[in-house]
């Protein structure tokens, strides 16, 4: 075919590049200036707003709770997504439509929509307003991040045929598991992994209407911080996007051969 | 899959091995929901009454609606439009490392959505925000009042954060699904570009077409935290209205807000099963 | 003047040459086809022709006129390629009709051809039908259809066959030859199958490295190899290396071979004899009045279907005889046997 015309292509491209990368640098300026708002270029820098929001009593606080519910997402993920992903792909595959719908429907339920519905039956201590149910909520909300990454290398690498083939070398289920399949589904396990954990860093509706308050993220504090402090929010905010940053570098990285994490997670919808 | 090679399998007990998830699903998903319709459709009193649905017909809650589908559709359709220029630009680039770098890049941003991405937004689009001064400064263009950050129009221009890089990695595979094949028959038998394009590639990439602006409309309308940090109460979205029934800040009517939710999940369900039925269509074609 | 010419036709893709200094005449309504191992340049070549690609240098010329920088869609040849190249988003009757769409013809002309073309290709009643409900033969008629709807001056096949499972390509490629001489359309065909190429055409160009190696009727190219290459590519030949005697004898080891020496090959120089597994005979016993007898151990015996083809040693050189298959029951395993074959059953050429 022919080139396009290449000024035309490049032009577009650097705009689409701006227009994603400016709002980010900015911020990291921002967080970094001592005083940026008649003058084009900040006037001076300083670390001061990331002094004063680490000594915030919040701030460790709320990082805390937001690595609690990250992390706690994951491992629920690891040992109940990943198994039961892994268990229909080889013995239920009558079970693969139904998961599959499953893991579809978060797509459709807005995160308030979700929050509500978890509130108005979890009205009841323990469960009213807690962790618990915060973690619950981000678990229903990042699952289809964890699930197609493994569903897809489980049905790349063909599961039957792997377990076949092992089966009449002589392997037993155990060593299959652990030297035939792991192996071959570890980068999407590494991957939905780190894709779960990321979005639920950076979840602020269900944290905000679940607990709110009683159990404070790290996004409520930098939301509350947009309108008392700009500066100081800017420090959160980069900190914020350079923890989706890592997770995103260290997908593409875990991941190597070309596929990427939200390609993945909506891929085969 | 030759099935019949395999030892015939306990069919029931495998279920058991899904029931633990399948428990879990239903108890923080399927019920809550299914209890949602059903309290929307209640009185106060548990009997059945269509009154919730009669207090969203409130003028709040109709233009909260009409806000949250038209902004929804903007950025849907500019966001699919110019994610097609832009997509057809990156993956027709000539290195393959700057495309994979590009791709990338759009991966890790339509996920910077949320309060973060809204206050960047606010520094650079703000009253005192470097573009807004840079308008200034070198266009001699004040932005503000007519535009500003806080409103509607700013409100669009934040959603094309997101939306932008989700159309491009939705269809840049579709470019990749045209066929060399099909340009070059089209070409040798006689058809110029334009021919090709409105004859071949824009019906082939349809669906796939399709499928982005639904998936973007779907993906604006859920959208809460980026028109919170943003407008706060500026804007009233349906999402926003739904959590107002939960803080309780402005008004507390559970009923309307179960009634809100549905009508949401509506809207969200009809989009979820456009999108699955273009994309069929769209695989149909990719063989 | 031939109808089609290649003259001194050269293409890179950038240190590569696909193809070299390519000369070729193809007349009217001639079927000429491209054979060679895989990455030869044969795609390349036939692109060319099409306008997909560009020479780096040369010219071709199409019934007098010079097309080396005519676009493609001005060229007027149809391209048949390897597969799933019709457009998926229209019927049959619209991708055959779509060059006349595009180029502005009357729709009842249109209608017209369409149907004609169907009924060409024996595919009449699929007209309403899209290219994901056909199968993999009759999408491969389909785009025959559509190549030869806009009349096109010559016809181009790339592989059209490859994708499809033997019998079908059994099949098809006897329908394209039907079709061609009906039309007496002017055809290159390109092919890696030799069996394909030396079946269904007028003629055969065999490439190596972007170079041609030869040209001729099928069966000259199968009796007479012009270079080592094409008798190792066209079929099975046995080489048995050797110097020069005199006119009529080449040394094979111990033995005197009687072979027709080409005037080329001087005395005492180094020579290669070839000979087709179905000119040697076997025997169990040392056959009195033969030519050219060779003596050995059998190694292999194998059943081919309607031949046996058996593998000799003849003092560390595997020489393949071929017999009749009801013969079979005469030889063993490791059985001395003696192979015999006539002199003008050979070809001498120089061993560089
Ligand atoms: N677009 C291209 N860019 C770079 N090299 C190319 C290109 N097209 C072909 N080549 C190279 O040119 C040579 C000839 O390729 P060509 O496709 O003509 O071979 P072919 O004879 O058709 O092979 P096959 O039987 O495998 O189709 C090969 O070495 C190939 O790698
Ligand atoms: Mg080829």
């Amino acid at each position: 075919m022919k080139q396009r015309p290449l000024v035309l292509q490049s032009l577009l491209v650097a705009l689409f590049v701006a227009y994603m990368i400016l709002p980010i640098i900015a911020t990291y300026i921002f967080s970094i200036a001592t005083k940026w708002d008649i003058t084009l270029m900040p006037e001076g820098y300083t670390l001061e707003w990331y002094q004063t929001a680490f000594d915030h009593p919040y701030f460790s606080i709320t990082l805390t709770n937001s690595f609690i519910v990250s992390i706690a997402a994951v491992l629920v993920g690891l040992l109940f997504i990943v198994p039961t992903t892994y268990w229909v792909h080889t013995r239920v595959p009558s079970a693969k439509p139904l998961l599959d719908l499953l893991m579809i429907l978060p797509f459709g339920i807005p995160a308030v929509v979700l929050a509500l519905a978890l509130i108005r039956v979890y009205a009841f201590p323990p469960f009213a307003r807690s962790p618990f149910l915060l973690i619950s909520a981000c678990v229903i909300f990042s699952m289809p991040f964890m699930y197609r990454p493994v569903s897809n290398s489980l049905m790349a690498i063909d599961v039957h045929t792997l377990t076949e083939s092992a089966l009449s070398l002589g392997a037993n289920t155990l060593q299959i598991l652990l030297r035939v399949i792991a192996p071959n589904i570890l980068p999407g396990i590494l991957s939905g992994s780190l894709l779960v954990f990321a979005t639920v860093f950076a979840e602020f509706t269900l944290a905000n209407l679940i607990t709110g308050a009683s159990f404070k993220t790290f996004p409520i504090l930098l939301v509350e911080f947009t309108r008392r402090d700009g500066r100081i929010a800017a420090a959160l905010s980069v900190i914020s996007f350079t923890v989706a940053w890592l997770a995103s570098i260290a997908i593409l990285w875990g991941s190597g051969r070309g596929r990427k994490p939200t390609e993945e997670a909506l891929g085969a919808r | 899959m030759m099935s019949f090679t395999r030892i015939p399998r306990k069919t029931w007990s495998n279920w058991l091995g899904v029931a633990p998830f399948l428990a879990f699903c239903l108890a923080f998903e399927i019920v809550p929901v299914l209890l949602l319709l059903s309290g929307s459709f209640s009185d106060k009193q548990g009997a059945f009454s269509l009154g919730n649905y009669a207090k969203i017909s409130a003028p709040i809650y109709v233009r909260s609606f009409w806000n949250s589908i038209q902004i929804s559709a903007i950025t849907a359709i500019l966001g699919a439009i110019l994610g097609l220029l832009i997509g057809y630009a990156i993956f027709r680039l000539p290195s393959p490392r700057v495309r994979e770098a590009l791709i990338a890049l759009s991966d890790v941003t339509t996920n910077f959505a949320g309060a973060p991405l809204a206050f960047a937004f606010i520094v650079i689009l703000g009253s005192n925000g470097v573009v807004t001064l840079a308008f200034e400064k070198y266009f001699a263009l004040k932005l503000y009042p007519a535009f500003s950050i806080y409103s509607y129009s700013g409100l669009v221009l934040a959603y094309l954060y997101f939306q932008l890089p989700l159309m491009i990695l939705l269809i840049i595979p579709a470019f990749a699904g045209l066929r060399r094949e099909w340009w070059e028959s089209a070409h040798n038998l006689g058809a110029n570009t334009f021919q090709y394009w409105r004859r071949i590639a824009l019906p082939i990439l349809t669906p796939s077409l399709i499928a982005g602006i639904v998936l973007l409309f779907a993906n604006a309308f859920g959208a809460y935290a980026t028109a919170w940090t943003l407008g706060g109460s500026n804007i009233t979205l349906a999402t926003i209205q739904i959590a107002f029934t939960i803080t309780g800040e402005v008004l507390h009517d559970p009923g309307a807000g179960d009634a809100l939710a549905v009508v949401s999940l509506l809207i969200m369900g009809v989009c979820i099963a456009i999108y699955q039925f273009a994309n069929s269509r769209a695989r149909r074609w990719a063989r | 003047m031939a109808y089609l010419e290649l003259q001194n036709v050269s293409k890179l893709f950038g240190a590569v040459a696909a193809v070299k200094d390519f000369n070729l005449a193809v007349e009217k309504g001639a079927f000429v086809s491209l054979l060679g191992p895989s990455g030869c340049g044969k795609t390349t070549t036939l692109r060319m022709i099409a306008g997909f690609e560009m020479p780096d240098a040369g010219a071709l010329t199409l019934d007098g006129m010079d097309i080396t920088s005519v676009p493609p869609n001005k060229r007027g040849t149809g391209m048949v390629f390897q597969a799933y190249a019709l457009f998926p988003n229209m019927n049959v009757r619209d991708n055959v009709a779509f060059g006349l769409e595009v180029t502005g013809h009357p729709k009842q002309e249109i209608d017209e051809r369409v149907r004609e073309m169907l009924a060409l290709v024996r595919l009449d009643d699929t007209a309403k039908r899209f290219p994901h409900q056909l199968s993999g033969g009759q999408q491969q008629r389909i785009a025959l259809a559509r190549a030869l709807a806009i009349r096109p001056r010559v016809l181009l096949l790339d592989e059209p066959l490859s994708a499809l499972d033997a019998v079908v390509r059994v099949a098809l490629r006897g329908e394209i030859r039907r079709i061609q001489l009906e039309l007496g359309i002017t055809t290159v065909y390109v092919t890696h199958d030799q069996e394909e190429a030396l079946s269904i055409s007028d003629r055969v160009v065999v490439m190596n490295q972007g170079l041609i190696e030869q040209t001729g009727s099928p069966e000259e190219i199968y009796r007479q190899p012009q270079t080592r290459f094409v008798a190792a590519f066209i079929g099975t030949a046995n080489q048995l290396n050797g110097v020069v005697v005199d006119r009529t004898q080449v040394r094979f080891g111990e033995i005197l071979l009687r072979a027709p020496v080409p005037s080329g090959l001087n005395e005492s120089s180094k020579a290669v004899v070839l000979v087709r597994p179905e000119s040697i005979a076997i025997h169990a016993a040392a056959p009195t009045d033969a030519h050219n007898v060779l003596e050995g151990t059998i190694q292999t015996i194998t059943f081919l279907g309607p031949i046996t083809r058996v593998g000799v040693d003849v003092g560390g050189t595997r020489v393949v005889a071929d017999m009749a298959a009801s013969n079979r029951a005469a030889f063993t395993h490791t059985q001395h046997v003696w192979l015999s074959f006539p002199p003008d059953a050979c070809q001498v050429m120089a061993n560089q």
